[in-house]
This record gives C-alpha cells, sequence and structure tokens, in this order.
C-alpha cells in the first residue's frame, strides 16, 4: 500500500530518521513503535507530506508521493491524527468534521455565493461523530472537549476526508481505560471497512491486541520488524525499551 | 430563517430612513463615508476574521480601486461602470498576486510584505506625476449619481448587497475551509486543505471588496489625492474590525458605524477629539478583546440568568 526505501532526515545534523524502509500490507494495522525520541513521529511527518525526506524513495499505491505537498496526498487517499491534538478550537465539533469534507466539495463557487449552505455533507458528519460517540455534543465547541474527546473528535475529522490509508499518531496517549477499549473497536471496525491503518503507539497493550506487523525504530533508525508476539520476544528490542541489564 | 428576513428587513429601513434623520447635507456626506466604511471593514474582516492572515495593506487596494478607476474616467473617457469594473478587478488581481507571492509566509512577514506593499503603491501614487498627478492631485471628479443622498443609497445598497454574499459565503463549505486556516494551517493542509491558494482567494475577494469602496470615493470627495490613502488608512480600517467584533458577519458593520461616527461627535471637544477617540480605542482592545459583538452577546447572556 504505501512503500518507502531508504529515507533519511535530519534536523541540524541529528538524523532524526536513518535509512528506514517500510512496507505497509493493504489493508493491514500497522503499528510503529519505539521509544521517545525515536523518530516515529518524524517518519510519520515523512509519510504524511508534512516534512520531505532528504533522500529515499516514498510510493502509495503506485504514485510517487516525493516533493507532492501533503495537502495533495489527502486527495491520494492518505490521511492522519496528531501526536499533540490540532483541532480547530474555536469550532463547533460539527464544523470540524465539515471542514473534513474539503476535498469531496464539488459544488460550484456560485452556489457556495448565492446559496450559502448547502448542507450537503452534514448528515454524513454526524454519522461520523456518531461514530467515535459525540453525536450529542455537535455543537459544542471542540476546544472545550476533554482531552480524550478531542482525540476522537480528530479521528471523525480525519475520516471525513474518506482516507484509503489512516495514520494515527498516538491516539491512545491520554485516555482512560474504557477510552482506550472504545478507540481498540473504533480502529478495527475502520480497518473492516477497507483501511489501511499506521498507528504511532507507546500503548503496548493496544499494540499487541490491534496490530498485525510491528515495526521496531530506535534512534531513528530500524531495529526490529515482525509480528506482535515476534516483537515481545526479541532481545534487541527490549534492550531498547529496558536498557541492556535485563536483556536475557 | 425569519430571523434573517427580519434583519434584512430591519437593514433595508434603516438606509432608506438614514438621510432623512440626519438631513443636512454635511451628515448626508458622513453618511455616504460610513457605507464605505462598511465595505473597507468588511473587505478586511474576510481576511483577518475569517482567514487569520494579519493584513496592514488594506488600504493600497483601496487606492488602487479610486486611482484606476478615475484615470480610466478623466484620462481615456471611460463610462463609470466600466473603468469601476475594472479598477475593482485591478485591485483583486493584484491581492490575489501579493499572497501568491507571499505564499510561504505567515503570520507576521504576510503582515510586513502587505505593509510594504502599500508604502509601495503609496510611493507610486505620490510620484508616478505622469498618470496619477502625484501631490498636485485629480480634480474635478463627478459622482456617478448625482446628489449626496442618492449616492449613499447607492453605496449602502451595494455594501448590503456584498454583505448578503459574504454571509452566504461564509456559511458555506468555503466558509469551513476558511476557518480552518485561520485555526490550525497544519490541521488544514492534512485535510487536503491547499492554504496557499485559500489564502491568496481570500487576499484577492477581500482586495476586490476594498476596491469596489474605492470607486466611489473620488466622486465623493471631488478630488483625488495620495494622502487619503496613507499607512493610517489600513490601521483605521483593522480597528474597525476589531472594535465591531472580527470573525463576525454583523461585528466590522457595527465597528465601521461606530468609528466613523465617533471622531464627528466629538468634534466639539477640539483638540482632545483624537486622544479620546485613541483612548477608548485602547479600552475596547483591553477590556472587550472580542469586540462590541462579544461584549452584547455576554452582556445578554448575564441578563438572563
Amino acid at each position: 500500500m504505501i512503500r518507502a526505501t531508504g529515507l533519511n532526515k535530519s534536523f541540524g545534523g541529528v538524523r532524526a530518521v536513518h535509512a528506514v524502509s517500510i512496507d505497509v500490507p493493504e489493508n493491514s494495522i500497522f503499528a510503529l513503535i519505539g521509544p521517545n525520541g525515536a523518530g516515529k513521529s518524524t517518519l510519520l511527518n515523512l509519510l504524511s507530506g508534512i516534512y520531505q525526506p532528504e533522500s529515499g524513495t516514498l510510493e502509495f499505491a503506485g504514485h510517487n508521493l516525493i516533493g507532492l505537498p501533503a495537502h495533495r496526498r489527502v486527495r491520494l487517499g492518505l490521511a492522519r491524527t496528531f501526536q499533540k491534538i490540532r483541532l480547530f478550537k474555536q469550532l463547533t465539533l460539527l464544523e470540524n468534521v465539515l471542514a473534513g469534507f474539503h476535498i469531496h466539495q464539488d459544488a460550484p463557487f456560485w452556489e457556495h455565493v448565492f446559496r450559502g449552505n448547502t448542507g450537503r455533507f452534514r448528515n454524513e458528519a454526524r454519522e461520523l461523530l456518531a461514530f467515535v460517540g459525540l453525536e450529542d455534543r455537535a455543537e459544542e465547541r471542540a476546544g472545550a472537549l476533554p482531552y480524550g474527546k478531542q482525540r476522537m473528535l480528530e479521528i471523525a475529522r480525519a475520516l471525513a476526508t474518506r482516507p484509503r490509508l489512516f495514520m494515527l499518531d498516538e491516539p491512545a496517549a491520554g485516555l482512560n481505560g474504557a477510552e482506550v477499549e472504545f478507540l481498540l473497536k473504533r480502529l478495527e471496525e475502520i480497518q473492516q471497512r477497507g483501511v489501511t491503518l499506521i498507528v504511532v503507539e507507546h500503548n503496548m497493550d493496544l499494540v499487541m491486541n490491534v496490530a498485525q506487523r510491528v515495526f521496531v525504530m530506535d534512534h531513528g533508525e530500524p531495529l526490529f520488524e515482525g509480528s506482535p508476539r515476534e516483537v515481545q520476544a526479541n532481545p534487541s528490542v527490549i534492550e531498547a525499551y529496558l536498557g541492556g541489564e535485563f536483556a536475557p | 430563517m425569519t430571523g434573517r428576513h427580519a434583519a434584512i428587513a430591519v437593514a433595508i429601513l434603516a438606509i432608506a430612513a438614514a438621510p432623512w434623520i440626519l438631513a443636512t447635507p454635511y451628515w448626508r456626506g458622513i453618511l455616504v463615508l460610513c457605507a464605505m466604511n462598511v465595505l473597507l471593514a468588511l473587505s478586511l474582516n474576510l481576511v483577518m476574521g475569517y482567514t487569520g492572515q494579519l493584513n496592514l495593506g488594506q488600504s493600497a487596494f483601496f487606492a488602487i480601486g479610486a486611482y484606476v478607476s478615475t484615470i480610466l474616467i478623466k484620462s481615456h473617457g471611460w463610462n463609470f461602470w466600466l473603468a469601476g469594473l475594472v479598477a475593482v478587478l485591478a485591485a483583486g488581481v493584484l491581492g490575489l498576486a501579493l499572497a501568491a507571492f507571499a505564499a510561504r509566509l505567515r503570520g507576521h512577514y504576510l503582515a510586513i510584505a502587505s505593509l510594504g506593499f502599500a508604502v509601495i503603491t503609496y510611493q507610486v501614487l505620490l510620484n508616478w506625476e505622469d498618470v496619477t498627478q502625484g501631490v498636485r492631485g485629480i480634480y474635478g471628479i463627478l459622482p456617478p449619481v448625482p446628489g449626496t443622498t442618492g449616492l449613499f443609497y447607492l453605496v449602502a445598497g451595494i455594501a448590503a448587497a456584498v454583505y448578503l454574499l459574504l454571509d452566504n459565503l461564509v456559511r458555506s463549505p468555503v466558509g469551513d475551509t476558511l476557518r480552518a486556516i485561520r485555526e490550525d494551517e497544519v490541521s488544514a493542509a492534512s485535510l487536503g486543505i491547499n492554504r496557499a491558494a485559500w489564502k491568496a482567494f481570500a487576499f484577492g475577494l477581500g482586495a476586490a471588496i476594498a476596491g469596489l469602496a474605492g470607486i466611489f470615493y473620488p466622486g465623493f470627495v471631488g478630488t483625488l489625492v495620495p494622502d487619503a490613502f496613507g499607512i493610517v488608512e489600513s490601521f483605521t480600517m483593522m480597528a474597525m474590525v476589531i472594535v465591531g467584533g472580527m470573525g463576525t458577519m454583523i461585528g466590522p458593520v457595527i465597528g465601521a458605524i461606530v468609528l466613523t461616527f465617533l471622531p464627528e461627535v466629538l468634534r466639539g471637544f477640539g483638540e482632545l477629539r483624537l486622544l479620546i477617540y485613541g483612548l477608548a480605542l485602547t479600552l475596547v482592545v483591553l477590556f472587550m478583546p472580542g469586540g462590541i459583538v462579544q461584549a452584547w452577546t455576554a452582556l445578554r447572556a448575564r441578563m438572563r440568568r
């Protein structure tokens, strides 16, 4: 689905991502894990187009992504959420999701000027809010939501673009147990609808439960890739997470 | 929908009655200025209030509307409306070009680019004497309709039409897109929004509306000199938007009305006038950051309790 070879990105001489190659199978849930500073978010920013790599190749469903800005990649079917939540805080929940339908708006300009709101995606936006359990709060300001709900709203907003590949940066961060449980079900449901998912996550329970493949990074470099079971048993992964003395 | 219709009816009545309530030629002139200021505040609010781009150069587009139309009429014998159309398009295209050029700039940098554009425009008006007559000015400019009352009805009618169209626009998906850019540009891009293109769109449309206000100014005053379009005019427009309530449709209209009439009401204070004006502005920004509209909403909420 998305394939990268030899991606490199550094910031002021620090190699944030070095020689990373990934190949994410279609319709899988692909987890990206590693200690803090491992380069997971940088890799996601390279895939989504927030950053451009210094070298390497990047392909999505047969399209070359190198040089393509973030907003153009969305039209190919890439969507994402952010580690540090980036909602439109002053807007309502409904307006947040409606903005997500931007690439599907095809009404001619004069219709916007002379008829105002045509309400084309309102029902679909409400369905997405219901999908993440926020249908009752559609008219509230996004900034007023509790943290966990803000994460779910960001997911609904990204889904409005109708992605084929959905990248989530630490979706469970700051969520309580019940919220993680809910998130897990939702991620599986999104996968069942034919979407491929890349999930950057620290919550090992979540990773081990939903991911089919796990890609481990450390110090900007690939460390290991395999099934959740293989990752749990791998000595170098354990060492990276817990330090040398715990390694078998 | 009935609320909207009632508001439109009230606005039509207010516009119709205004020249008969303020029935002296002097006050009717202030009414024309007020209608122009409403147009200018609406134009700037689209860029600042809805798209979140600081624009310090709106006076330049007002100037381009005024000079392009006047030069086409006086030197080339064009009809007012054709000259006006070309002047509005010229302002819009220049606004679009400026924003496209400054597409990679954000926040303060776009503000400085727009300020620079206004400074350059002013200097061109001042020094390109073969065309603009420089400080000597252009004289004997006629309004498109005879009489101050007629001109007020014309400009106020156009301002009302622009208001309605912009009101539709900001409630349409285009409005969602512009507000998304205002709130968070990176997020907006992650939803497929081409922020550079939409910023240029808002800038260009705002510039065209400021140019539209500009085509009526020379005929109203009768003469055209560069000093009418100094940088301070940009700040006055910004004050109207902020005092009224940025990012709302009615706020800038209220701001434009208040800040047009306030200096006139304060005329009795003589030299103290500007001091009081400045003080009032400072107090509003300090204590009502959301402008008159927000203060009104807060007051109503408190009274209901």
